[in-house]
């Protein structure tokens, strides 16, 4: 497909091993959501690390549409234009994320 | 012919695996593994050729089990992770447990929030336990601080022992397919009753495999001064039964706390056990002096081992699965801490050493003689 149709996902180092070794991948899609669910058909171990199974973004995971956070746009419905990039970026974090008893 | 010593450490930031012939001498360590996640649980499944497998368990990207076919020198994530159905609405939160089922490539995993999966084939593919994961009680469990996590799988047959903080104990006899929850004699400190059905918060199970029906329990304690609705409820942290767990006995009493989390059994004999008894405000050890408590006697009485261990000025944690113990003859305790370091008991614990003192803060030791 043409780049001119597609969305450029731009996959993290952390995250290459699930993407082939892509740092971009480009897809169609009118929308977040509709993404997600292309990253899921075409790499799903990409998907299960930026979606649970319920199909909920992870809770340390921050998506861009360019330089907005989907959060202060229309969240997983927010629209996408050809030539739009959703950024998968992990949270910045500082302590431990995890209990230990 | 099995010729040297493996363990498997996961920590807050990724796993090592130590090796040393059988004199355990010296261990060479490898590692990290899975750098910089926190490893919960692991398995060093010594069916055939042994195979290595831990859990690897990123807040950030979801959680994966890892798996080594070379003594731990290399580690590849298998094919998937235990999930929910997306039905079901839960979603995975850590994985806790790791055991060996009955064929080769057959695997259980409990995990958080609680729930148990089946591998058939080596952990590649896994399937929901849905007399457990749908029991009627399952929605009405309550996360302990470390969440609401089944931590413990225990088999004798077609025997299938759970222990989910906060659940209880919860028991199959069919093989896995049904589970009652079976904690009469098991104290709640937390509840008004002190002895509910279920919701008491379990922190180890362990067994031995001449002695069928006997178990032990580490569950929580640390609530003689209770002055509340219910009273107090002395010595209901260490427990035993003698009839495949339906009913729980105390063997706390002459430790110094009832409040702890690993429980260990000898290999060679089913009346030797092993506590490492914790402050339970603090949860670390009382006094700042560790001791790990032995009972040769089933729990009718109780002894120190603190040859070699610091005797002030140590305040770590050893949480519930970062204590084990090898099969050679004369078997050695390992035990691993909230500060970083491994300690290896020789003898069954009578002489103390510090093999590792700069590790990530340990959530796991397990060790076998490959």
């Amino acid at each position: 497909m043409a780049r001119a149709m597609t969305v450029t996902i731009y996959v993290p180092a952390a995250l290459r091993a699930y993407s082939g070794g892509a740092s971009e991948l480009f897809l169609p899609a009118q929308s977040v959501r509709a993404l997600l669910e292309q990253i899921e058909r075409s790499h799903p171990a990409l998907h299960r690390c930026v979606c649970d199974e319920t199909g909920a973004v992870r809770r340390h995971i921050n998506l861009f549409v360019n330089s907005s956070h989907v959060r202060d746009l229309q969240g997983l419905d927010t629209a996408l234009v050809p030539g739009d990039v959703l950024t998968i970026l992990p949270a910045v974090s500082g302590g431990s994320a995890c209990r230990t008893e | 012919m099995p010729d040297r010593v493996v363990m498997c450490i996961g920590t807050k930031k990724g796993l090592f695996v130590a090796e040393a012939p059988k004199s355990r001498g010296k261990f060479a360590l490898r590692g990290p593994f899975g750098s910089g996640v926190a490893v919960y649980a692991s398995l060093i499944d010594t069916r055939g050729k042994p195979r290595l497998y831990a859990s690897s368990c990123n807040p950030f990207f979801g959680m994966k089990i890892l798996r080594s076919t070379d003594l731990g020198k290399t580690f590849k994530e298998t094919k998937s992770a235990p999930a929910f159905p997306q039905e079901d609405g839960r979603a995975l939160a850590n994985i806790w447990s790791l055991e060996a089922g009955d064929s080769k490539n057959d695997l259980w995993c409990g995990v958080e929030p609680a729930s148990l999966f089946r591998s058939k084939d080596g952990g590649d593919s896994w399937e929901m336990v849905e007399g457990i994961n749908n029991h009627d009680h399952a929605r009405k469990w309550q996360p302990g601080n470390g969440g609401l996590c089944l931590h413990t799988i225990l088999r004798e047959g077609d025997r299938v022992h759970l222990g989910i903080s906060t659940g209880g104990h919860y028991l199959s006899e069919d093989g896995g397919r049904n589970f009652s929850a079976s904690n009469q004699g098991v104290g709640a400190g937390f509840a008004p009753d002190p002895y509910p059905e279920f919701g008491q918060c379990v922190h180890k199970i362990a067994g031995h495999k001449d002695a069928p029906g006997r178990l032990y329990m580490q569950n929580h304690g640390g609530w003689a001064e209770w002055d509340g609705p219910g009273g107090p409820r002395p010595d209901i942290g260490v427990l035993r039964s003698d009839d495949h767990g339906h009913s729980w006995r105390s063997i706390a009493r002459g430790l110094p706390s009832d409040f702890g989390f690993p429980i260990v059994v000898h290999p060679h004999d089913a009346d030797t056990v092993y506590v490492v008894p914790l402050e339970p405000m603090t949860r670390t050890c009382p006094g700042g002096a560790p001791a790990v408590w032995r009972s040769e006697n089933g729990g009718s009485s109780w002894g120190r081992l603190v040859r070699g261990l610091p005797k002030k000025e140590s305040f770590f944690t050893v949480l519930r699965d970062a204590m084990d113990i090898d099969e050679l003859k004369s078997p050695a305790l390992y035990f691993g801490t909230t500060t970083g370091q491994i300690w290896i008991g020789r003898e069954g614990g009578e002489k103390w050493d510090c093999l590792f003192d700069s590790l990530p803060p340990i959530n796991c030791v397990k060790v076998a003689v490959v």
